[in-house]
């Protein structure tokens, strides 16, 4: 037989049947109020990210669009002027630094040269004869031609030159014969412009 | 599965119910608040311990919380529980749970929520003391005047009875 301790603990009795329908009922309300809340709580944040990406993504664009295109192309531009510029000043520079070099250099080309001159045997093996830019033959001496290499490689020249050349200037501005590019006078005055070019 | 639940533990735990609430309709609010307890909590059960247990403990807490602002315990003279002989008490044996109950329920809460806590539900006086926010001293006292009271009524229905 059981004591009062065990039957009240073991004390069973059927609860009225309304209690179930009010218990399912909140249970039901629970679950379609948090999928509701949920629902649109996931909604929103899917919204609001899709949105946000957006906006990132087109401001991202226009500041790249805005700075970092133009400014690309732009430098990319100066750079391929530069450096066609600095390759065919180079070029240039190279080509008439070889010819005279080679010029001067190579005694037999120098008698070649020379001996296109008939006339005067004795001075034409002191003498050079060269193309000047515009076609023209030139005279000039083994180390005018020093000097111009000299300046087209942009190291001045030492300074009994400058000496020589200015008083060569000297006497050509007081002659009365002006001075043309089929003189030695007028190839130095355009070998030191072009030395203040390349400086520039 | 909750209809399943509430179907296979809902009279044991409806009894449980009955024991601490002052009436019927406490009694029902009690365990429509314990079966959505469960319903909520039952993912926190660890499998420690029986299941029952743990869904019992849950209707034991639901009905403390329920009656707290009812259950007012006040630490009185010391009592000591063994003063009241057990004797007395078991004199409820020999009558029927339904019986037991209409009397353990003329207990005013507080009383009947020490008593069943510590008679019926096996609780300790530390543990009672825990859950009502009580000293253990006052679970102790609280206890003695339970069972004195309890006494004085078994001695008019044996009267009665007799």
């Amino acid at each position: 037989m059981q004591n009062f301790k065990e039957k009240l603990f073991n004390y069973e009795t059927p609860p009225p049947e309304e209690i179930w329908h009010h218990i399912a009922g909140e249970i039901n309300n629970e679950n379609v109020v948090k999928m509701r809340g949920h629902k649109k709580n996931k909604f929103v944040f899917y919204t609001v990210a899709a949105a946000a990406s957006v906006v990132i993504i087109f401001l991202g664009s226009v500041f790249l669009k805005k700075n970092s295109t133009p400014k690309y192309s732009y430098q990319n531009k100066l750079d391929q002027q530069n450096l066609l510029l600095a390759q065919e000043t180079k070029d240039s520079v190279q080509l008439n630094q070889l010819i005279l070099e080679s010029i001067i250099n190579n005694p037999k080309e120098k008698k070649e040269i020379v001996s296109q001159e008939p006339d005067d045997n004795i001075k034409s093996k002191t003498y050079l004869t060269v193309a000047d830019p515009e076609g023209q033959p030139v005279k000039i001496s083994p180390k005018v031609a020093t000097l111009i290499i000299s300046a087209d490689n942009g190291y001045p020249p030492k300074p009994i030159w400058c000496k020589e050349i200015r008083r060569w200037q000297n006497i050509m501005l007081n002659s009365t014969i002006s001075p043309t590019s089929a003189n030695f006078a007028d190839l130095v005055q355009l070998a030191a412009n072009k030395q203040i070019m390349n400086k520039d | 599965m909750q209809r399943l639940l509430y179907e296979r533990f809902a009279s044991k735990m409806y009894g449980v119910c009955v024991r601490y609430a002052e009436n019927t309709e406490d009694a029902n609010d009690v365990m429509q608040e314990g079966f959505i307890k469960v319903y909520r909590n039952i993912s926190k059960f660890r499998g420690e311990g029986s299941f029952e247990g743990w869904i019992r403990r849950i209707f034991i807490h639901t009905a403390i919380e329920h009656y707290r602002k009812k259950i007012k315990l006040f630490h009185v003279t010391e009592i000591s529980e063994n003063t009241i002989e057990d004797d007395r008490l078991n004199a409820l044996d020999s009558l029927a749970a339904k019986d037991i109950l209409k009397i353990v329920n003329e207990l005013s809460p507080g009383y009947k929520a020490v008593f069943n806590m510590h008679v019926i539900e096996g609780y300790s006086h530390k543990e009672i003391a825990e859950i009502l926010g009580i000293t253990e001293g006052t679970s102790k006292s609280q206890l003695a005047r339970a069972k004195a009271v309890l006494k004085k009524i078994i001695e008019v229905r044996s009267i009665k009875i007799n």
